[in-house]
């Protein structure tokens, strides 16, 4: 599926990223009676005073609204697991720590919506920016080592947001070192050069047809 | 040859090159402006448009030089410091004519250093794109068509990023409605 603001990119705006996190489930608080709802996606509740069950953030935070609930942070979203993903982050250069996979979105959602549920909210909320940060970082570090043998680049564990932001930049970028680096492009080495190194690009040229 | 929809493949075709005529060809003299009879001569230096000049030396009429944007200085400006060559200002085609130009002429040393230029300036590029907020036209003045696409994909999706971050209306006002009505003069009203 592609980004329906623009589709000669086909790239999602941050607003559709957000849209596509709101199916995510977090637990809700109701304060309120009311029978299951049956929906498309699924079925909800029923919903019983004080009893926690589990609704997508779109219903959690229709019901925030109308005061019907309160929203239980995640588990994730504590002052002491995020200093102990940022710990981790910040100990290793080239890998990412496990986070959930629409966790920029979710995060702003709740600290919008559902601000007075969550616990130390400024420090969460600082500690998540934090995070981004050094992720980011780290993901401009990976692309500066693009380079014409480059094939493909490995991304685990980057989130939604984030792989969304690099996107059109990354595409661009490899298929503009493809394009330099194509053997109609650079002849001379492959004939010159010693042989290690003819079949050291050897594979490359197999996948063209001559 | 060119990609019938892209309006950079077109606009590239345009690009003036410099050939050397191996034949004489009568009847073309508007080709050439220092000509005084209708013809070229043989052995002519004459500015061609890249299609022209293209279909020219398949017919094996023309040979083409190297144009000046992959000169010897050019070249060193490039290796002395990438990021700082306006490449914009030599051609806005700049990757794009080399990777045509490069079947046509005997001086193959233009890939690797296209490849090389383009390296050296992507790590700027990279740098410069994901961190700037606002509009630097002393940078990208510098770009060729490539690279500012490359710059604009980046920074454009950077930008739309921290405008969501910081929130603001999700309603958008469409643009037509900021638009202020024409006033209907009198006079056309009365003639209706």
């Amino acid at each position: 599926m592609a980004g329906q603001s623009d589709p000669h990119l086909s790239i999602f705006t941050p607003a559709e990223v957000e849209f596509l996190a709101e199916d995510e489930l977090v637990e809700i608080v109701p304060n309120i009676r009311m029978d299951a709802l049956n929906m498309i996606c699924g079925d909800f509740g029923p919903f019983f005073p004080q009893i926690s069950t589990k609704v997508p953030i779109w219903l959690a935070v229709a019901l925030k609204k109308r005061g019907k609930c309160s929203v239980r942070p995640p588990e994730w979203m504590s002052v002491e697991r995020l200093t102990h993903v940022l710990e981790a982050e910040r100990e290793s250069p080239r890998e990412f720590q496990p986070l959930p996979f629409h966790y920029i979105e979710l995060s702003k959602l709740l600290f919008e919506k559902a601000h007075d549920d969550i616990p130390d909210i400024y420090m969460v909320r600082s500690l998540i920016e934090d995070i981004r940060d050094v992720r980011f970082h780290k993901v401009e570090m990976g692309l500066e080592k693009i380079s014409g043998r480059t094939h493909a680049v490995k991304l685990k564990n980057l989130s939604a947001m984030e792989v969304n932001i690099v996107r059109p930049f990354m595409v661009r970028a490899l298929q503009a070192f493809y394009k330099h680096g194509s053997p109609e492009m650079i002849p001379q080495p492959e004939l010159t050069v010693s042989r290690t190194q003819v079949l050291d690009r050897g594979p490359r040229r197999d996948l063209r047809p001559r | 040859m060119g990609i019938y929809y892209d309006i950079d493949d077109i606009l590239l075709e345009e690009e003036p090159i410099s050939v050397l005529f191996q034949t004489g060809a009568s009847g073309v003299g508007l080709l050439d402006p220092g000509s005084e009879t209708n013809s070229v001569e043989r052995s002519a230096k004459v500015t061609l448009p890249f299609w022209l000049a293209n279909e020219l030396f398949l017919r094996r009429a023309v040979s083409i030089n190297v144009p000046a944007c992959f000169s010897s200085e050019t070249r060193k400006e490039i290796q002395a410091d990438a990021a700082c060559v306006d490449l914009k200002f030599r051609s806005p085609y700049f990757y794009e004519l080399g990777c045509k130009i490069l079947p046509l002429v005997t001086d193959k040393s233009i890939g690797p250093f296209l490849q090389y230029a383009f390296t050296s300036r992507y790590t700027e590029i990279l740098s410069k794109s994901h961190n700037i907020t606002g509009a630097n036209p002393k940078f990208s003045s510098k770009l060729t068509k490539e690279e500012s696409h490359l710059f604009e994909a980046a920074r454009s999706s950077m930008i739309s990023f921290k405008k969501w971050r910081v929130g603001g209306s999700r309603l958008e006002k469409a643009s037509i409605l900021g638009r202020k009505r024409k006033p209907t003069t009198p006079t056309e009203s009365s003639t209706l």
